[in-house]
């Protein structure tokens, strides 16, 4: 479902260049949960962006539904995204100009959906608002954006759903429940879930683990598999050739 | 139709979204202003021209010294032209003993087309307006013709061979004509009895004017198929060419109001692309995040581009119904004020309104809809993804540049367009440069010196600085429109009423004999009549240029340069005191001794058209004797100023041998009239001239100028407010946000408040500075070249100006930032 070959990322601010991600090697399979997790700065969220195809990488490939998205333009990450993709963000990103309902309606809209509006109360229900859905974002809470945010997520029903600290603005028990709910979501419509988080307790729920650091991604092995090393470098980085030259 | 109604629908959510508000806010105001201003300023200044063919009492008129063909004035007719015909010359009219020489009109039955004849039953009485000359054997005279003649109406008199009976006194007529033709009074016959007093014989001088009325397409359709017929001599005039007076209180008139308008276009121009800016801004969020869930940038384009149609067609319908309302008030403010006849509503200025929404739209929405389709969705995890600043000069190029095609189009006045363009290009740059260079200024000298808040608030201004740029340059450019308008407004009227003060003179008497000074000022001292002072006058007329006859001079149009007539040339010490010198130097006692040949001064239009320069040697034929003089300097002088004006001005004592009389101009009330009577009558050689008539037209339309001047100026300070509330609108979002942070970390709200105002005030007063320069700059090009007048400095505008735009921005500035200010910090933090 994913595959990223040799992922490398480097802005320049000035003078300066800053390599963020430093080869990055990864495969998700369909239907897989995979939690990210590190320290802030790390580029967990420069990850996240570039398998989504919001920004383009500096070398490396990625693969998502079997299409190398390095080679696509804008535009047609964006018709992928629209058949493929949902998000869910650490600030919500709801439209303030619509309506709880409309802003659920708008990627369906977007990617043609037939009845935009019967699918999107269906999810409304799902997450609990459907008596909210002509209220706007500044009329709602915290966690009912967020939920809102689940159901615009979940309602084009996307192969692969990406989510960056989901919880990171809402308080524990709040977080808990988007938790719940975002879990119970995906395995209704089991789809490849890719999570961001800071958290080790939302990260276990996750079927794998990955963690990044300075830039490298290091994929957390389970206990039963791999006892004695714990961990298993994703990148061919120890092999000595420098993969973002 | 699915398109529509998804384009409705967006429409319908963008705006609880707040974003579309203002923008619609400016189109539908600016279309409205533009219609209303346009249409006012058309309508108004087509009446006045309607109004103003009175001074012809005709659209228009063939001036010729020989009759025309019949067939022209068939041809005339068959096109639904109404025609009269009105032949001129001057003859003795007799009255038993006495005799005078008088200018006799001799006119068609359809006379006057357009306009009255006032005519009375006593001499000097009051008039009473009738729409025909006089039939078949009567006889009108001028009331001084009476006078002369001893006559009352209903006696006898004779012009030429013909017997007619004076049955009506001549108080004014619609076409007076120039002061030349003024020279003898005025009598009036009918044209039928032209032959009858086989006055006019070959070879004798007889002008004719064809007078024809009509509409304007039947005109300009006659017109074009007599132009070619005309031959040398012909003149076909409207009334622009009739009046010269008149012409520049009309065309000055006119490229005010045109100004005003084309200016208000702008001014509106700069409000929508503010607006447009923030438009664009406050949706760069929406678009990264509607691209992050599968936006195709076709999508967004078509999404922005929906609403932007509607928002246009909905603007150009509101805003054309709201112009219409505008010159509806515009009109129903000035009634009482003026007299005439306002034409119907017309078209053109929906359309420039529309043209104009349109116009804004593409050149300053679409560039920052255009510029959202490219925003990265990668804005969605950082959002310092956009530089704001980038393609702000490259739109604002479009726009300046888009505006002043618009005001091209409409004006037809490529000069003042251009003027007005490069003006604010320039207006613009300094601007920018300007608040760069203060803001780095600031930034240095505060460095490390200022506490946190301060040190905060400057970092924010100078992240904004492009924005900051843009706002004083925009502000700038209202302000100084309003301050050209404003002072160009006072110039006028002061110009307007040196010409036509109450007192000032309005009878000319000339052909006074210098024996004849002592008992004429006795007589003035007597009645209590103030007079402009005496000028001596010697009717000469100008023979060799360089010493090349002037008939020989193919490239000067001899009827034009009134240069194949004679002309009155004076002499005197002191320049007149309105005259200026534009060349050369007046001369000095000390000058006319050292010099041997004869100095000049000459009247500058004069000298233009016929190419003269200091020391061009000029050649004049006074009574058979021949004087030779040089040009030693070049006058410009008002020929509207209604006092005795020269074209030719002497030394003293270089005329002395000529044959000469004086000139004056005086002052008489309209109640006082009967006393040109008993002057004529004691000083009967004298010839009077009377302007009264003249003046009160004048006054009239003066009357009418000023207050449509001051009501589009008035509509001018909304576009200017307009553009300052955009302004301050437009970096509200962005205060809300540093404000919000400034107070969490511990700002007073007294802080904040003393800060912004301080902010605007300085953009305010920075405009208000470069306003004044740039008002003095473009006023003095739109005086020169646009309204051809005189230019003058405005120093004061650099004290009042700045002061006005810092206390116009901290007011608004202050209404609209309350919400800043008095928003719960947590409230603006959490919306992130
Ligand atoms: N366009 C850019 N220009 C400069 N630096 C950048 C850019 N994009 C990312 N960075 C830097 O790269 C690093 C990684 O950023 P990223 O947002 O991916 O971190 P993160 O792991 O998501 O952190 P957090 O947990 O705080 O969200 C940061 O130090 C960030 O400042
Ligand atoms: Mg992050």
């Amino acid at each position: 479902m994913i595959r990223v070959q040799n992922l490398c990322k480097t802005v320049t601010s000035g003078a300066q260049e800053l390599a963020i991600l430093r080869g990055i090697n990864l495969e998700i399979k369909a239907g897989e949960s995979a939690a990210i997790i590190g320290v802030s700065g790390a580029g967990k969220s420069t990850l996240l962006g570039l398998l989504a195809g919001l920004d383009n990488a500096t070398s490396g490939d990625i693969y998502l539904h079997g299409q190398n998205i390095s080679l696509m333009t804008e535009d047609q990450r964006a018709a992928l995204r629209a058949q493929h993709v949902g998000f869910v963000f650490q600030s919500f990103q709801l439209l303030p100009g619509l309506t709880a309902l409309e802003n659920v309606m708008l990627p369906l809209e977007l990617s043609g959906h037939a009845s935009p509006e019967t699918a999107a109360r269906v999810f409304l229900e799902k997450v609990d608002l459907a008596d909210r859905g002509h209220h706007y974002p500044r009329q709602l809470s915290g966690g009912e954006q967020q939920r809102v945010a689940l159901a615009r997520a979940f309602a084009v029903e996307p192969d692969i759903l990406f989510a960056d600290e989901p919880t990171g603005n809402l308080d524990e028990q709040t977080g808990q429940r988007i938790i719940e709910l975002l879990f119970a979501l995906n395995s209704e419509t089991r789809t490849t879930l890719v999570l961001v988080t800071h958290e080790m307790a939302l990260a276990q729920r996750c079927g794998r683990q990955f963690v990044m650091h300075d830039g490298v991604l290091t994929e957390a092995v389970s206990n039963a598999e791999s006892a004695d090393t714990g961990m298993k470098q994703s990148s061919p980085a120890q092999s000595g050739e420098l993969p973002c030259a | 139709m699915r398109l529509m109604m998804l384009a409705l629908r967006n429409i319908r959510r963008a705006w609880r979204g707040g974003e579309l508000g203002l923008l619609a806010f400016s189109l539908t105001l600016a279309v409205s202003i533009v219609t209303g201003i346009a249409g006012f300023s058309e309508r108004l200044s087509r009446g006045m021209e309607q109004q103003s063919h009175h001074f012809l009492a005709a659209d228009r008129v063939l001036k010729t010294a020989r009759t025309v063909p019949d067939s022209w004035l068939l041809e005339a007719q068959q096109r639904g032209l109404k025609t009269a015909t009105v032949a001129s010359f001057r003859s003795m009219i007799y009255a038993g003993e006495q005799m005078q020489l008088a200018s006799i009109r001799a006119v068609s039955d359809g006379y006057p087309l357009i306009g009255q004849l006032g005519v009375s039953d006593a001499a000097f009485g009051d008039a009473q307006l009738v729409e025909h000359g006089p039939s078949a054997g009567e006889l009108w005279l001028d009331s001084r013709l009476l006078a002369l003649l001893d006559l009352t109406t209903g006696g006898e008199a004779g012009v030429g061979e013909a017997d007619f009976t004076v049955s009506r006194a001549l108080i004014s007529e619609p076409d007076r004509g120039n002061m030349n033709e003024m020279l003898a009074p005025r009598a009036m016959i009918n044209l039928a009895d032209l032959a009858a007093t086989k006055v006019v014989q070959p070879g004798s001088l007889v002008r004719y004017r064809y007078l024809f009325a009509g509409s304007e397409a039947q005109l300009a359709d006659y017109e074009n198929w007599l132009t070619p017929l005309l031959e040398a001599g012909q003149r076909w005039e409207d009334v622009r060419d009739g009046q010269p007076a008149m012409a520049t209180t009309l065309k000055r008139a006119e490229g005010y109001l045109l100004l005003a308008a084309s200016l208000g276009v702008a001014l509106a121009g700069a409000a929508i692309a503010l607006a447009a800016r923030r438009y664009g801004q406050r949706n760069s969020d929406n678009v990264a995040v509607m691209k992050t869930l599968g936006a195709r940038r076709r999508q967004i384009l078509h999404h922005y581009l929906a609403q932007l149609a509607l928002l246009c067609a909905a603007a150009i319908v509101l805003g054309g119904l709201l112009g219409h309302g505008l010159q509806w008030a515009l009109f129903a403010s000035l009634q009482g004020l003026i007299d005439i006849d306002i034409p119907p509503p017309v078209w053109r200025p929906l359309l420039v309104g529309a043209i104009t929404a349109l116009l804004c739209t593409a050149v300053f929405a679409l560039p920052p809809v255009w510029r959202l389709s490219k925003v990265a969705p990668l804005r969605v995890l950082r959002r310092d993804t956009e530089d704001s600043s980038e393609g702000m000069v490259a739109s604002a190029l479009i726009g300046v540049t888009g505006i002043g095609g618009l005001m091209w189009w409409y004006s037809g006045n490529i000069q003042l367009s251009a003027a007005l363009l490069v003006a604010s290009i320039a207006l613009g740059l300094l601007a920018t440069v300007l608040v760069l260079w203060l803001v780095s200024q600031a930034r240095r000298l505060s460095a490390g010196r200022s506490r946190g808040a301060l040190r905060l608030a400057l970092a924010a201004i100078y992240r904004r600085r492009f924005a900051n740029a843009f706002q004083v340059a925009s502000f700038a450019l209202a302000l100084m429109t309003l301050t050209s308008l404003g002072l160009l407004r006072a110039n006028l009227l002061v110009d307007w009423q040196m010409q036509l003060t109450e007192g000032a003179p309005n009878h000319f008497l000339i052909n006074i004999q210098p024996t004849e000074i002592a008992p004429l000022e006795g007589f003035f001292q007597e009645h209590g009549l103030s007079n402009a002072g005496l000028y001596p006058m010697v009717r000469g007329r100008l023979t060799h240029i360089d010493q090349r006859a002037i008939k020989d001079i193919a490239d000067i149009d001899a009827e034009r340069g009134n240069v194949n007539r004679e002309i009155n040339l004076s002499w005197a010490a002191e320049l007149p005191s309105d005259n200026r010198i534009e060349a050369g130097t007046w001369w000095t006692a000390s000058d006319l001794v050292a010099t041997e040949r004869v100095p000049v001064s000459v009247e500058a239009d004069l000298a233009k058209q016929l190419q003269l320069s200091l020391g061009s040697e000029l050649s004049f034929n006074i009574g058979g004797q021949s004087l030779v003089a040089v040009v030693s300097s070049i006058r410009s002088l008002d020929w509207s100023s209604m006092r005795p004006n020269f074209y030719f001005i002497f030394p003293p004592d270089s005329l002395r041998d000529y044959a000469g009389s004086y000139i004056t101009s005086f002052y008489l009330p309209a109640a006082e009239k009967p006393l040109l009577t008993d002057l004529l009558r004691a000083f009967p050689t004298m010839t009077l001239i009377e302007i009264d008539a003249l003046i009160a037209q004048m006054n009239t339309v003066v009357g009418q100028v000023s207050a449509a001047i001051g009501l589009v100026l008035a509509l001018v300070v909304v576009c200017a407010l307009l553009v300052s509330v955009a302004n301050v609108q437009a970096s509200l979002d962005s205060r809300l946000q540093e404000n919000a942070i400034l107070r969490a970390l511990g700002a007073s709200r007294q802080l904040i408040a003393n800060g912004l105002l301080l902010e605007f005030a300085a953009v305010g007063f920075l405009a208000g500075l470069l306003a004044a320069l740039g008002s003095n700059i473009a006023l003095y090009g739109v005086q020169r070249w646009v309204l051809d007048m005189a230019p003058v400095w405005h120093g004061s505008v650099f004290m009042v100006v700045p002061v006005l735009g810092a206390m116009t921005m901290a007011i608004t500035g202050w209404l609209y930032c309350r919400v800043v200010i008095s928003t719960p910090p947590l409230q603006v933090l959490a919306r992130q």
